[in-house]
């Protein structure tokens, strides 16, 4: 997964209807950098049949008795 | 028993009211003689309500001479996080933007705690909008600790752990997206319990991040959680993710032994880059559980890093949902670190914030595996004690998300994991400053946590440490 630029953020933040400037879209591109290379080793690697509500049932299968 | 009331533990306070060992208007006056003492020193309140307090407490003691008794906690004052809805009373959730909101609901858990018998002491300091882990609040002043003033207590409940840390309330609920209950605990030598996600309704209370918010309470005991758990705990129909599960027995779980319990020590993350003096705290409590008769293991979790990462891209994006609004109505009305954090989420796109949901069963079950046939998982909750307030003070700036990072590291895991937690005072560094651990446990799997922790303070009296006031 790769970080946006801030660049994209920027435009990324217009298209939600809440605009940032130039300076604040690079640092938010400094902020959430770490979490998108954190997760890079996970996102594209999902197989098709899972989806959230799987962590309730896991939850409900592994948790105390 | 203390002669100063406010000074016992919440199971002793209801009691002595029970017992009519003290009148719950003694206990009252008690707290707030402390409050007034302490409250221009730590700024852990929000709203003092002296005159109603007293008025419920004496009616509290009317009814009990009539023999009325309105619950287990029958006449015993407390306050809660500023965040949990009253009705008819305004509910700031630590922001100007809702300096004068007023609730039209009461929340879940505050209702039931209610429903018991406690009376309302006022209401506590936060961090806005319950996003910021160390209790700085731009609107309202920093929260200090009682241990030692110029010193965070942690966020988000950071009133909170300030006012059960400085005996100021009994108890009082949080709230854990992120590690808002187990830092202020840990920073402030209190206990606190992160729930399983799904067993105490989040109905009234505040949202930040509907897939991590947990309630859960900061006490000055293992034993005073329990107590406050069995009464909040259990499905609600106001909130569709708790789960229609029979309430276990706290109270009897934490007088069993730990003897041939299996608690597990991770070989890796939570042990990495720990200051020296929490590294030997981990060392002592192990010590201590292992005196104590639990076998202790090591146990080799799966990549922490991952689910830290998954925690915040989840975090990120509801919240800004949550606050689209008023980012665009209202921006200049943040805070400057609550209002970047919030934009962060702006940048985060669906399928990256998907795939991250996506992805959490499958992570909980490889916890699972990792952690079979352990009871629980011992690590610190932060790796270093309460730094200073000053230097704490990061607001908008370009490594404040590095530093927010550095102090949730050993948190956010277990909220994307919807996992329970339980922060115990385990000791406190040369300087005074108090030391936490967190025992982490199966889904739903408290009752385990209140146990081991029960045992860990009969051995120990960390706990029971009250600050001076010097």
């Amino acid at each position: 997964m790769t970080r946006p630029t801030a660049k994209e953020i920027k435009a990324m933040a217009d298209v939600a209807g809440v605009p940032v400037s130039p300076e604040v879209a690079t640092r938010i591109a400094t902020s959430i950098g770490p979490a998108f290379e954190g997760f890079a080793a996970v996102a594209g690697t999902l197989p098709l049949d899972m989806e959230p509500a799987s962590f309730v049932l896991v939850q409900v299968a592994n948790g105390s008795k | 028993m203390s002669a100063e009331p406010a000074l016992l533990s919440l199971t002793a306070v209801a009691q002595a009211i029970a017992k009519k060992q003290f009148s719950s208007r003694e206990v009252t006056q008690s707290c707030l003689e402390r409050i007034a003492k302490w409250q221009p020193r730590l700024n852990a309140f929000m709203a003092i309500e002296a005159e109603a307090a007293l008025a419920a407490a004496g009616a509290a003691d009317a009814a009990l001479a009539k023999g009325k008794s309105g619950g287990v906690l029958h006449g015993v004052p407390i306050a809660h996080k500023d965040m949990y809805y009253d009705a008819g009373r305004v509910v700031t959730c630590g922001s100007q933007i809702r300096r004068d909101f007023v609730a039209t609901t009461t929340s879940t858990a505050l209702q039931r705690l209610k429903d018991a018998g406690t009376i309302r002491l006022g209401s506590l300091q936060m961090a806005e909008f319950a996003y910021g882990p160390t209790g700085h609040n731009s609107h309202y002043g920093a929260v200090h600790n009682p241990f030692a003033v110029d010193h965070i207590t942690g966020g988000s409940s950071s009133g909170s752990g300030a006012a059960v840390a400085a005996r100021l309330t009994f108890a009082a609920l949080g709230s854990d997206t992120g590690g808002s209950i187990r830092l202020p605990a840990h920073f402030c030598g209190v206990t606190g319990l992160k729930t399983t996600y799904g067993l105490i309704s989040r109905a009234g209370a505040m949202p930040l991040s509907q897939s991590l918010d947990t309630v859960g309470p900061l006490a000055r005991s293992a034993e005073d959680c329990a107590l406050l758990l069995g009464l909040m705990a259990g499905a609600d129909p106001e909130d569709p993710t708790t789960l229609a599960r029979p309430v276990p027995d706290y109270a009897a779980a934490i007088r069993l032994p730990i003897k041939g319990l299996r608690i597990g020590v991770p070989t890796a993350f939570y042990v990495d880059d720990l200051d020296s003096e929490v590294a030997a705290i981990l060392d002592e409590t192990i010590a201590v559980f292992r005196r104590e008769g639990a076998d202790i293991v090591h146990v080799e979790l799966p990549d922490q890093r991952q689910l830290t990462a998954a925690c915040q891209l989840v975090l990120a994006v509801e919240a800004a949902a949550f606050h689209k609004r008023w980012l665009i109505e209202r921006p200049q009305d943040y805070g400057p670190q609550v209002l970047m954090r919030l934009q962060n989420g702006l940048a985060i796109p669906g399928v990256s914030y998907l795939e991250a949901m996506r992805w959490r069963g499958s992570a909980l079950a490889a916890h699972n595996a990792a952690a079979a046939g352990l009871d629980a998982v011992v690590a610190p909750v932060a790796p270093v004690a309460a730094p200073t307030i000053v230097e704490s003070d990061i607001g908008n700036s370009p490594d404040a998300e590095a530093v927010i990072q550095r102090l949730t590291r050993f948190t956010r895991a277990i909220n994307y994991l919807g996992l329970p937690s339980l922060a115990i005072p385990a000791g406190s560094t040369r300087g005074g400053l108090p030391v936490g651990m967190q025992l982490i446990g199966r889904s739903f799997d408290e009752a385990m946590l209140l146990r081991i922790g029960a045992a860990f303070q009969r051995a120990t009296a960390f706990h029971e440490r009250v600050p001076a006031f010097a």
